[in-house]
């Protein structure tokens, strides 16, 4: 049975959240933890705050080895709310056949928390190990601007993120989308602007780099270099990576057709920092199709310090997409 | 709620914290309690403040009861000075309204022919009054009226022949500026003039009167 005190009687018609800081957990950039702010005002979202903060961003990885930590965010970051998108090997986010709503298995070492994306979709379940949550969880004390609101999983927050955004809306809500992170890329397909197909490769940017620097014989630190200018051509080695995830959009554009009797047209990355012209080309010699790159800024007002961000972070814009989409999911769903 | 939203949230509710510095889980108790002890107080004083007001109320009944005797006295004496001033001022208004024969009445004699004799000269009493309200509590000490009517009564005999004139120049004499600050009006009354018939025959030649003088009112303010 749930527990209801008597001060959440009396705070929950106050805890409508307006103003949320995204923050991504244990992404584990060189650049620091993404940190967007955002602020929902007359059904407008604008962006407060962006950037990467100097914080400790590791997540604990063995149970009853984390050590408990508190986060002090920089000023502009204070928002009243904040919204941690983890990022872990242990999470999961995957369609089930069982389970409807927002009903949370807390019972074993995962937990877990579902939700129907679409009619006639299996329910969308994320997990994420129990320790890891109830670690992230204490992260933002009480007392203190912001405490969570919301803990989500990376390739959820990125995907909520990207449904609320402008670039869906234009292409009509009829899209398949790529979600690129280190590690893995997570493919969407959107029918009405609702979620219908989920998948996840374990084939990231990292896969791609590693690949690059062992075949060209390079540093790691300059694979990125690589991947910019055009003195090495890096399509022969990433085109037997990308291949099988691109026959996946292939079929989810199959899935969709066959769903909606419409031929999805749009074709949207996210998250890719580097190396998109290598994607397009490789996309359009396979699919026939043109991929639309997008910035997770796109289509959002700003203001305060989001109106001059530096420039390294208006660069790195799409690694800040896991934070945004966080802090814009839980604003889009109030 | 959106039901295409991809919020998907793992926090549970005992996970969520007031980002105020006034947290309302310990505020709340807190002034409940302070309601609280903020009441025992002000009913403790309260209790205090009734139980000095009874204290203070007996004395004051004790302290009064003991001024009784004393205070009655006060009013006893109070009334017996009121009275007293009453008195006074009566008697102030009788001196101030006092009327004084005799400067007039010495001019008299001068004036009186050789063949007239006063038997009477003689001033009557005031009309008697109505008597005193029975339903009033003090008594008045004198009479209520601001006025009284204050007149003189001359009664004589003649022995010469011709006394009708020797009256008559007594009449006029009266009425001289000599009397009349004190006579305002002199008459003889009907029937006042008359021969003398009881003291025998021989005494048929006197003549009896009367002049009867209005000498006006005299006020007491």
């Amino acid at each position: 049975m749930p527990r209801v005190s008597l001060s959440d009687s009396f705070m929950k018609p106050f805890k409508a959240c307006s103003d949320v800081t995204g923050l991504e957990v244990g992404a584990d950039l060189s650049e620091g933890v993404p940190a967007v702010r955002l602020r929902k005002s007359k059904g407008q979202v604008e962006m407060v705050a962006a950037g990467f903060l100097d914080l400790p961003g590791a997540l604990p990885m063995l149970s009853g080895a984390s050590e408990a930590q508190t986060w002090r965010l920089p000023a502009p970051f204070r928002a009243p709310h904040a919204a941690l998108a983890i990022r872990s090997p242990h999470a999961s986010l995957r369609h089930t056949a069982g389970g409807h709503g927002e009903t949370a298995d807390r019972a074993g070492s995962l937990r877990s928390v579902s939700r129907q994306t679409a009619p006639e979709t299996p329910p969308l379940v994320a997990s994420l190990p129990e320790f890891q949550a109830a670690w992230a969880a204490r992260l933002l004390p009480e007392g203190h601007r912001p405490t969570a609101c919301s803990l989500q999983v990376a390739a959820a927050a990125a995907m909520g993120g990207f449904a609320a955004s402008s670039a869906l809306a234009q292409a009509g809500g009829h899209a398949v989308a790529l979600f690129v992170f280190a590690e893995s890329t997570s493919l969407a397909a959107f029918q009405d602007s609702r979620l219908v197909f989920y998948r996840e490769h374990a084939v990231g940017m990292d896969h791609l780099r590693d690949a690059i620097s062992s075949q060209v014989g390079i540093e790691p630190e300059l694979v990125d270099s690589v991947l910019e200018d055009t003195l090495i051509d890096p399509v022969p080695v990433i085109e037997p990576i990308l291949r099988p995830l691109y026959r996946q959009i292939e079929i989810s554009a199959d899935y969709l057709l066959r769903r909606c009797k419409c031929q999805v047209e749009h074709f949207f990355v996210n998250g890719l920092t580097v190396g998109g012209a290598h994607w397009a080309t490789l996309f359009k010699s396979v699919m026939n199709q043109t991929m639309t790159f997008c910035s997770p800024f796109d289509g959002i007002g700003r203001t305060g310090q989001a109106t001059r961000l530096p420039e390294d972070v208006e660069k790195r814009a799409p690694l800040l997409m896991t934070a945004l989409g966080a802090a814009r999911t839980v604003l889009e769903d109030v | 709620m959106n039901d295409a939203s991809l919020h998907l949230n793992l926090l549970q509710d005992d996970e969520r914290f007031g980002s105020s510095p006034v947290r309302a889980r310990v505020m709340i108790p807190l002034l409940a309690v302070l309601a609280v002890v903020g009441l025992g107080v002000w009913w403790l004083l309260l209790i205090a403040r009734v139980g000095n007001a009874t204290n203070e109320k007996t004395l004051l009944e004790t302290h009064c009861a003991e001024l009784k005797p004393a205070h009655d006295q006060v009013l006893a004496l109070r009334a017996r000075e009121k009275e007293a001033r009453a008195a006074v001022s009566q008697l102030g208004f009788y001196r101030t309204a006092r009327i004084r024969f005799g400067d007039v009445l010495g001019h008299l004699p001068q004036h009186v022919p050789a063949s007239i004799q006063f038997t009477e000269l003689r001033v009557p009493p005031p009309p008697l009054q109505p008597p005193p309200d029975p339903a009033l509590k003090v008594k008045p000490l004198g009479p209520t009226n601001l006025t009284e009517t204050v007149s003189l009564r001359i009664v004589g005999r003649a022995s010469s022949g011709t006394s009708s004139e020797a009256i008559r120049s007594l009449l006029e004499a009266l009425r001289k500026p000599a009397f009349t600050n004190l006579v305002r009006k002199a008459e003889i009354p009907k029937g006042a003039f008359r021969q003398d018939i009881a003291r025998g025959p021989a005494a048929r030649e006197n003549i009896l009167f009367e002049i009867s003088c209005d000498c006006g009112e005299r006020r007491f303010e």
